[in-house]
């Protein structure tokens, strides 16, 4: 059962595993009525403003205004698409998956509004191999729904058509990069792409194309039925609408709880998700994803939970995962955890992030072995320095943001696992002890 | 096309004029600013930005931006040695180093390496890595002429893009991930592909070298010396390293006019040949006994003096050609005078062909609308015109219609592509003339439909379609039907067998026309020079650069006529020719020669001496001045300078051209001094100026008289089975890229050198009960060869081909100089 202090709105009825058919969805939360009153009453501009004047801040990680977004592409005849970003991958992150699985015609709603307002004639939903259930559930909503006539030739009678394929990912961390994610649609290997031009101009199959997140696209179908003043309702002004947070890490509750966005972070971690484990106490986290600089407790806490409270904390919000470490967990250790993932997910494509994270990795791993120094400290920091903003795409500042707050706040810590040859505590690895999760799903 | 706005901008401080749009690093550069870079290579296409050693900073945008990739506007103000700049330039050279293994005192590329360049001029100069360095296996071959070191390798990718967007064979990929990810090939096979050396000289560290000059020199002990190559008429500017007066290697010297940037493997590995065990080293008498300069030339004069006398030139540069012809007609008083395998077009056609309005240059092509190819396939012809030709379709967005007896290479890229049976060329030509006025559903309405909506159209064509009886006409009915000569950037381009075919023809190497094309009296051509010689009208044969036992069609018949005439050779190896010459004199090579050729498009380049002669070879010119001096000619020539005055001067439209004109690049006649005197229709004589030419018969009478063309019908009904049972198929030849002595005397290459292959559609191969890989006979006449069946798809029924030039089974055998039939039957194989 929800919360009460949830606001569901794109979880409303989560819970009943008839909102997966497309008579649940209907029934339940009147699922398509959204979109056929676009398709037959509105005009193109009408839904890219009312979309625009939402607010709507893309889930994906940007925060880039998704009805900006879709204003971007060019008018006229020519083959347009659109591709939903289902490449959930980041670690912490978990909400698109929990999102397809419960309320997959919401998505595709979302998909059939959206290419409206782009124009799009094809759409793809690009989804992690890893998401075998969610792309089968995904599969056979979308099988309905071309069947009920929301998908195909001449939707609902308005001479309007759109294809759409669920495609699954070959499990590469770099293809939710929305240009690596075109390439590998393509056929290619997914590497990003240099921007300009960005998709909206020209993106796959050198089409302007428009790219969203899951969650952003699951948000389009009640924008368009009740209208932008009524999600503006929800939220802060900058950051309107609510949120699905992605909470896990040492907390008692770890899972997915939908909030209005701005709510207080210690209401997040310690109110629905629990706070840590008994004895324990914060000592940071992750406010979005493994990507995000960690907020100490001190820092973080406190912060309201949006766009621009955690920017002006010197993080982010990013995909709205949080990732809590509590005081028994080692900070070299999940400093080295967070560069490995990098490391071993980066493309290879452009230099600062294909040797930074190998270097910052083998850095790492001596400082946790006890082999380094503290000069090796200031290299590290300095490595980081010299990734962010020098590569090709933010694979590479995704781990020099979160690996170099890390270094910076807690280099006490660093020169302590240094100073003791490696002679860390056994019990603080990362991995949470078994038995405290599925909270959720 | 409109030219480009100017704007200007200001980096580092100073002021520079550039193009709109044009990319930051090369508008710099044009301000002297240097930008160090690593994966952008214009060559290659689009920037990708991936190395990010070009990051400057942009005044009013936050972050640094790759230069390689970032157009350049007007007031635009650049940083490119700053603070931030600077670190971030010195960043991304320790982060290449990371896993780079220093290894420069062992490093081919040591001493010429713009990675070491780069981090001594914006690295950090001192490491601060000591962690393990990745490891591969090292060296391994990737191909067997190019080996790969992935530890050096600092992933620009250069070598990919070249593979999947430039030579489009799209075998080299990016393996595996992040800083594990390494180039190489599926499945590790082999990266063979006609271009792929191109790959040595991208690569901006010492990843990829050539096991041909491994250890072999190093930057300081070597000499770069331009040159062209003359090994095919593509005649690609190169650059001979030169160590100890000795070919090591051969480099692109990129010019956009000719080569665009890039060799093929023949020409950048076919040097070691010179030093062939086989090579003529010096003068040599009957036998191959070697003899004195002195004894040579006086046995020659022998040979020569006061009887009845031919040439035939081949391999020759402008001035060899145009000293042969002069011994010929003026020491000799012979008119029997060629520089063509088998027949060709007479002067007037010719004439007609040389017209400047007419003719299209290599550059038009990478602006073309539409291409067409007919009768040639560049790769085993000319092989640059290949990768151009991708390059206007990839990156032009020109369209290719291809009109060939053989698939050709480029028909995977083309809009239409057409067969028409061998000598079947005028007959397609009429064709799509008519097609183009408008006629009915035709073969030839494919081609013409990409032809005629195109503004720019570049014709690309074998000279071969000249052996065709009234091929020169069916040609200028097409440029007179396209209004070719009416267009900008538009024309002809040959693709001719010799690879200074153009040169030879201006020099005077013509049966019936003088230097410059002038009308002199007619001797006999090749075909009937042959005769002659065979049948005793003619005594000798003086051959300069020519092997016809092995390049020229009925080798029967020429070895008939080389034994029962006295036969003066000036060969470059010892070749089937060569040893039935009373004399042999050798040649020199295309990188000991000192010489000017003509390219097909009207360019004179020149031919420099980079590499010692072997002590007994002596200059073709001096020695061509010598044997005209025992025969009573002096011809003031005593130097290459002097040579090419007296070429210049003979030569209406190369008068008052100076080598300082020519310098590095080349220049076309068409835009030299003396263009106006280039040859016209009106001084043709019998060839007047409208379009339809001399001797010919009307268009429509030539189509339906002779409707030589195929589609995806069946094979007319002539061509056919025979009533004997047997098949009989009509025979195509081509002459493959590596056919001939390039690959057997060169030991690196001789894992190219192609057997025979017969290549059959499916259809006549079940008709015959043969697949790929069975050993069958051709026979023709009386002769007969053997080749090994390989089925291919898009060759059509009824036809059937096999390749010119190689060791065993030449298809020469089989020719006679127009279209044949063969028969075919197949070999049991005896198990050994």
């Amino acid at each position: 059962m929800a919360d009460p202090r949830e606001t569901r709105v794109l979880l409303d009825q989560a819970e009943d595993p008839a909102l997966r058919t497309l008579e649940g969805y209907k029934r339940l939360v009147g699922g398509y009525s959204s979109m056929e009153n676009a398709y037959r009453t509105m005009e193109q501009d009408e839904v890219l403003s009312e979309l625009e004047d939402s607010g709507l801040r893309g889930r994906g990680g940007a925060g880039f205004s998704m009805g900006k977004k879709a204003s971007f592409l060019p008018r006229g005849e020519m083959q347009k698409y659109l591709c939903c970003n289902a490449d959930e991958s980041e670690p912490g992150a978990f909400k698109d998956r929990e999102l397809m699985q419960r309320n997959p015609h919401q998505l595709i709603e979302g998909i059939a509004i959206a290419a409206l307002a782009a124009d799009a004639g094809h759409a793809f939903i690009f989804i992690r191999g890893e998401y075998n259930d969610q792309a089968n559930i995904l599969d056979r909503a979308v099988a309905e729904a071309y069947e009920a006539g929301y998908l195909g030739t001449n939707i609902l009678g308005t001479h309007r058509d759109l294809e759409l394929v669920v495609h699954r990912g070959a499990g590469a961390y770099i293809c939710g990069e929305e240009t690596a994610l075109l390439d590998a649609l393509e056929g290619k290997r997914g590497n990003p792409r240099l921007k300009p031009p960005f998709p909206a101009v020209q993106g796959l199959y050198g089409g302007p194309t428009l790219i969203n997140n899951v969650e952003t696209l699951s948000n389009v179908p009640r924008i368009v039925a009740r209208g932008a003043d009524w999600f503006r309702g929800f939220g802060t002004e900058q950051s309107p609408g609510t949120k699905v947070v992605s909470i896990s890490g040492r907390v008692r509750r770890p899972g997915n709880y939908e909030v209005e966005l701005g709510i207080s972070t210690r209401e997040l971690i310690y109110g629905l998700a629990g706070g840590p484990l008994p004895g324990r106490a914060v000592k940071a986290f992750f406010p979005g994803g493994s990507s995000s600089p960690v907020l100490t407790a001190a820092e973080g806490l406190d912060l309201p939970y949006s766009f621009e409270a955690m920017a002006e904390a010197g993080s982010m919000l990013g995909s709205g995962s949080i990732i809590v470490a509590d005081d028994r967990v080692s900070i070299p250790q999940l400093a080295l955890r967070t560069a490995r993932f990098y490391h071993h997910e980066s493309c290879g494509k452009c230099t600062p992030c294909r040797e930074g994270t190998n270097w910052t990795t083998k850095m790492l791993e001596r400082v946790v072995r006890g082999e380094a120094t503290p000069m090796d400290l200031d290299i590290i920091a300095s490595v980081q320095q010299n990734i962010i903003g020098h590569c090709l795409c933010v694979l590479g500042d995704s781990m020099a943001m979160p690996v170099g707050a890390m270094v910076r706040k807690f280099r006490a810590e660093f020169e302590e696992v240094i100073e003791t040859a490696g002679g860390v505590d056994p019990h603080t690895v990362v991995a949470p002890p078994p038995g405290i999760l599925g909270a959720t799903l | 096309m409109s030219e480009p706005r100017e704007i200007s901008l200001t980096i580092d401080g100073r002021e520079i004029v550039a193009y709109e749009g044009e990319l930051l690093h090369d508008a710099a550069r044009k301000g002297d600013v240097e930008i160090p870079v690593f994966c952008y290579e214009p060559k290659l296409g689009d920037p990708v930005g991936a190395c990010r050693m070009c990051l400057v900073e942009i005044e009013g945008i936050p972050k640094l931006q790759t230069s390689c990739s970032t157009p350049v506007r007007e007031g635009m103000v650049v940083h490119t040695r700053t603070d931030q700049v600077k670190e971030a330039q010195s960043a991304v050279v320790e982060f290449l180093l990371v896993n780079h293994p220093l290894d420069c005192p062992v490093c081919d590329k040591g001493g010429e390496c713009p990675l070491q360049d780069i981090s001594m001029g914006w690295g950090p100069g001192k490491s601060r890595v000591i962690d393990e360095k990745r490891h591969f296996q090292k060296p391994i071959e990737l191909s067997p002429l190019i080996g790969i070191d992935r530890e050096r390798c600092i992933l620009c990718y250069r070598c990919v893009r070249f593979s999947q967007e430039v030579s489009e064979d799209a075998e080299l990929q990016l393996l595996e991930r992040g800083d594990r990810t390494f180039v190489g090939t599926f499945d590790d096979r082999p990266y063979i592909a006609p271009f792929h050396g191109n790959i040595t000289e991208l690569c901006p560290v010492g990843a990829l070298t050539s096991y041909t000059y491994r250890f072999r020199a190093r930057p300081w002990d070597i000499e770069q010396a331009g040159s062209v190559c003359t090994l095919c008429p593509s005649q690609c500017n190169v650059s001979f390293t030169v160590r100890d007066e000795r070919v090591k290697r051969v480099l692109g010297r990129d010019n956009a006019e000719v080569d665009d940037g890039w060799l093929c493997d023949r020409g950048r590995y076919g040097f070691e040949m010179f030093e062939s065990d086989r090579r003529v080293e010096g003068p040599q008498l009957r036998g191959g006994a070697a003899t004195g300069w002195e004894t040579a030339i006086e046995r020659a004069a022998e040979v020569l003096r006061g009887r009845r006398v031919a040439a035939i030139v081949g391999d020759a540069s402008n001035e060899e050609a145009f000293l042969a012809q002069r011994i010929l007609r003026d020491a000799l008083g012979s008119a029997d005078l060629d520089s063509r395998p088998s027949r060709g077009a007479d002067r007037a056609s010719l004439v007609r062909l040389a017209e400047p309005a007419l003719g299209a240059k290599v550059r038009d092509i990478d602006d073309a609308d539409a291409i067409l190819l007919l009768g040639t396939d560049p790769l085993h012809s000319s092989p640059i015109l290949d990768l151009r030709i991708r390059k206007a379709i990839r990156r032009g967005g020109a369209k290719l219609a291809v009109a060939t007896e053989r698939p050709t290479a480029l028909d995977g890229g083309a809009a239409a592509a057409v067969r028409y049976l061998p000598g079947g060329a005028t007959g397609f030509l009429f064709g799509l003339a008519a097609a183009l006025r408008g006629g009915g559903e035709s073969p030839e309405s494919a081609v013409a439909e990409v032809l005629g909506g195109a503004e720019r159209v570049v014709v690309v064509w074998g000279d071969r379609v000249l052996r065709e009886e009234n091929g020169a006409g069916a040609l200028l009915d097409l440029v007179a039907t396209l209004k070719l000569v009416e267009r900008d950037d538009s024309g002809l381009l040959e693709v001719p067998d010799f690879a200074n075919a153009r040169g030879l023809r201006e020099a005077g190497c013509l049966p019936d026309a003088g230097p410059g094309l002038a009308e002199v009296a007619a001797g006999r051509p090749t075909e009937q020079i042959r005769a002659a010689l065979e049948s005793g009208e003619l005594d000798a044969v003086l051959l300069f650069g020519v092997d016809p036992l092995r390049d020229f069609p009925d080798t029967a018949a020429w070895d008939a006529a080389l034994t029962a005439a006295d036969v003066v050779s000036f060969s470059m190896f010892e070749t089937a020719t060569a040893a039935k010459a009373d004399v042999v004199l050798p040649l020199e090579t295309h990188a000991e020669k000192d010489g000017t050729v003509t390219h097909p498009d009207g360019r004179l380049q020149r031919v420099r001496p980079s590499a010692t002669r072997p002590a007994a070879v002596r200059s073709n010119v001096r020695v061509l001045t010598e044997l005209a001096a025992a025969l009573g000619l002096d011809t003031g020539i005593t130097s290459q300078p002097s040579a090419f005055a007296a070429l210049t001067t003979a030569v209406p439209f190369y008068n008052g051209i100076e080598d300082s004109d020519i310098g590095g690049r080349g220049l076309r006649w068409q835009e030299g001094p003396s263009a106006a005197n280039a040859p016209a229709a009106g001084a043709a004589g019998a060839g007047s100026a409208d379009a339809t030419p001399r001797s010919s018969s009307s268009p429509s009478e030539i189509g339906s008289a002779a409707p030589r063309r195929v589609s995806d019908e069946p094979a007319p009904a002539a061509l056919s089975g025979t009533d004997a049972g047997g098949l009989e198929l009509a025979l195509g030849t081509y002459r493959d890229l590596w056919a001939g002595p390039l690959t057997e005397l060169n030991a690196p290459l001789k894992f190219l050198a192609p057997r025979q292959k017969l290549e059959l559609s499916l259809g006549d191969a079940e008709k015959l009960q043969v697949k790929t890989g069975d050993a069958v006979s051709v026979s023709q006449n009386g002769s007969s060869v053997e080749a090994e069946v390989q089925i291919k798809e898009r060759v059509p029924a009824g036809v059937c081909f096999l390749s010119e030039g190689v060791a065993e089974g030449n298809a020469n055998a089989l020719l006679n100089g127009g279209p044949v039939s063969v028969e075919i039957s197949k070999l049991e194989r005896v198990e050994a």
